[in-house]
């Protein structure tokens, strides 16, 4: 066997599963969203745009969209901060900091599913956790956090902020890591104090990790499904019914399977959309970057 | 060169999970169900041995259970869709009308008449109803349960309130619930008179029982049925029992419990089905001999209720559909049903089976009360989840301080512009 061949042996699995799982199944949905077909009955009719058409006329898609897109703004900054924060926190020299670093990890690694039940016991009015630690306080409101149309959106935001904890600040500390000493030393010279170099050397050089911790959260955000699944089912009143969640019902408890996949490809496009309008404004901040 | 062809054709196999050419071996018939792990090993060793007693009764089939616990409907559809349906599919009554509508399930009227065996007079008629149209039958029916009110005959006693039995209105029921609503000194309640979780399925009874409906007769759409003056009357009742008169905990008080509150001995009363009998019998704080059974309470001259119901059903397409004929035959049938119906967690839809086991009083009760019951929308109109996700946003709505009124119109004609395009 050459030598170049046996690279596509080693590239076989990912790529057939990447075949089986994503491109055809996204395929498929193009297919679908031209027709008007409930997957079960042997005709379908070809609608043309139509239902992207509906897509665009349909006010409850645009809700979920703004939820989607409240909920952006808030969980990626918010976020992307409490990370960094870690980061800095668990890349100083103590002792035991690595058993930090773990801990501040588990969240990621565990089902989000069982994550979400968990929070929902947090966010309980009266056994609840943080109504406890409120009552405590002698903050006796007992808010019932996920039925409450003004809270359940900052609730799952919160908890998105700790879900996403760990996985941020592994990315922040590798780029922590990464930035020469010497330049704290040269910013210390030149009498910088603790902040002026937080904001002068280590913001700069942490400008392609904060890209990419952006990105890649702000696509999460966008596609959050699991918690509005498990913990508020949209409600209360369709305060928290995001995109995720909406195109979900959409195909799997009203059947309509064509909308659904035409609404799929909307989020897609807003989703390109956003992330090279990100690129764009980081663009000049990444050109003038290099550690070497 | 040879290995990566190998390599990926296994791969290939291993991912698309396809079933193995049919040859001259034994028919493997596959069963779904939404069973998960049993917690009785007794029960489960006891079904298994039926299933292999069938496999020696017809020698040349073999029985293979496909549980999905989960996403039922959702994962039968795309068995469908990728031709990989089972071949005797359990049928749910609340999500049936998706399949029997759309076409894929076989009629089963010419195997039962053409089979001596079989008798359809054997089942109760009006749950052989609910997944059969006109002469067409889509699945035959293995057990159900009419929803009934259960209550605490103990917390009865103790408040020296007589049992309900028979008819009874909704404020005769208000006044008992208020009655078995109790506080200590400091005003803090400690036992409630009614369990309200907002679970559609199970409240429709209270919109039946005022004489409204969710959908027209037809099925066809919700204005006009839902916004009913009836139902707002009813929508409001329950309203009251949580927000006004306090005799039902709030939603999320009940969900934080964790635990069924009339199950723990805290609450006198609820409305649910018969599978509540298997949690009851392990239920720390609840004797078996206290659990009493009634029905639903009416502002009709008669008691309404719902009744849910798990058929078989042989998909349109099926490889062996006399073999799995077969396999319903002896599922529906005496011996079967016997055995399985042990754990209480349902009515049989034999009527033989269902009678033997009513020897106790209790059960006889959920006998009384099969003639009032009628199946669910779901069997009848597909989509149905819908309608009671939205009616469950509605409920919340009006929990949390929106007119009665106006939350029923606004979800009716939610569900008229989705059944538009559906």
């Amino acid at each position: 066997m050459k030598k170049g061949k046996l690279g596509y042996l080693f590239i076989a699995p990912a790529t057939l599963h990447l075949l089986v799982f994503a491109i055809f199944p996204m395929a498929f949905s193009v297919f679908l969203s031209f027709y008007k077909w409930n997957l079960l009955t042997s005709e379908r009719t070809f609608l043309g745009l139509a239902n992207y058409a509906y897509a665009f006329g349909d006010p409850q898609f645009w809700n979920a969209m703004w939820n989607s897109t409240k909920y952006a703004l808030l969980s990626v900054p918010l976020g992307m901060a409490a990370g960094l924060l870690v980061a800095i926190l668990v890349n100083q020299k103590l002792k035991g900091v690595t058993i930090f670093r773990t801990l501040y990890y588990i969240p990621a690694i565990s089902s989000g599913v069982a994550i979400s039940i968990l929070w929902i016991y947090v966010y309980l009015p009266e056994t609840g956790l943080i109504n406890s630690v409120l009552g405590l306080l002698h903050i006796n409101n007992k808010t019932d956090f996920l039925k409450n149309e003004s809270m359940a959106m900052y609730a799952l935001v919160f908890m998105s902020i700790w879900v996403g904890l760990g996985p941020r600040m592994v990315l922040f500390l590798s780029g922590l890591i990464g930035i020469p000493p010497s330049l704290y030393e040269a910013a210390e010279l030149d009498g910088a104090g603790k902040l002026r170099s937080f904001w002068n050397v280590t913001l700069p050089m942490l400008a392609p990790t904060t890209f990419f911790v952006m990105v890649t959260s702000t696509i999460g955000a966008l596609q959050v499904f699991t918690p509005v699944y498990i913990m508020t089912q949209g409600g209360p009143n369709e305060t928290t019914d995001m995109v995720g969640y909406h195109i979900y019902v959409e195909a799997w408890s009203k059947f309509l399977i064509g909308i659904a996949s035409a609404k799929s490809f909307v989020l897609l496009a807003a989703i390109v959309a956003i992330s090279i309008f990100q690129f764009r404004i980081l663009k000049n901040q990444l050109e003038g970057y290099s550690t070497t | 060169m040879r290995s990566v062809v190998v390599f990926a054709v296994g791969l290939a196999v291993l991912l698309c999970g396809c079933k193995g050419a049919t040859g001259t071996g034994p028919v493997v018939l596959h069963l779904s169900n939404w069973g998960g792990a049993s917690d009785d090993p007794e029960f489960s060793r006891k079904i298994t041995a039926l299933y292999r007693q069938f496999e020696r009764e017809n020698p040349g089939i073999k029985v293979e259970i496909e549980s999905v616990p989960d996403e039922y409907v959702q994962k039968m559809i795309l068995s469908f869709v990728a031709d990989a349906a089972p071949d005797v599919m359990s049928l749910d009554a609340s999500s049936a009308g998706v399949f029997v509508n759309n076409g894929v399930l076989m009629d089963l009227a010419p195997f039962a008449k053409g089979d001596h065996g079989f008798r359809v007079s054997d089942f109760w008629p009006n749950v052989m109803a609910i997944d059969s149209r006109d002469q067409a039958i889509y699945a035959i029916p293995g057990d159900f349960t009419p929803l009934v009110l259960y209550y605490n005959k103990k917390l009865f006693d103790n408040a020296h309130v007589p049992y309900p039995g028979g008819h009874w209105t909704f404020d005769d029921f208000l006044q008992t619930a208020k009655k078995l609503t109790l506080k200590d000194k400091d005003g803090k309640v400690t036992q409630y008179g009614f369990n309200f979780p907002n679970w559609m399925p199970g409240w429709i009874v209270w919109l039946w029982n005022s004489g409204g409906d969710v959908l027209n007769p037809d099925g066809k759409s919700a204005g006009g049925a839902l916004d009913s003056d009836k139902n707002v009357q009813a929508v409001t009742f329950l309203r009251d029992l949580v927000n006004v008169h306090k005799v039902a905990p709030n939603l999320s008080q009940t969900q934080s419990r964790g635990v069924d509150p009339f199950g723990n001995g805290e609450t006198a009363m609820e409305i649910s089905g018969h599978w509540e009998m298997s949690g009851f019998k392990t239920a720390p704080r609840l004797k078996m001999s206290d659990v009493g059974v009634t029905e639903v309470p009416t502002m009709l001259p008669q008691s309404k209720t719902v009744m849910y119901e798990v058929g078989f059903a042989i998909p349109k397409n099926a490889r062996h559909p006399a073999e799995a004929w077969k396999l319903i035959k002896y599922l529906t049938g005496h011996g079967f049903q016997q055995t399985y119906q042990t754990t209480g967690i349902a009515v049989c839809a034999r009527r033989d089976v269902a009678t033997e086991r009513a020897k106790a009083p209790r059960e006889q009760l959920f006998l009384n009360i099969v003639p009032t019951a009628r199946g669910p929308w779901g069997a009848q109109v597909v989509g149905y989840d819908f309608v009671e996700q939205e009616g469950k946003k509605m409920m919340e709505r009006v929990l949390a301080g929106a007119d009665p009124k106006q939350a029923l119109t606004q979800t009716a004609q939610r569900i008229d512009s989705y059944f538009k395009v559906r």
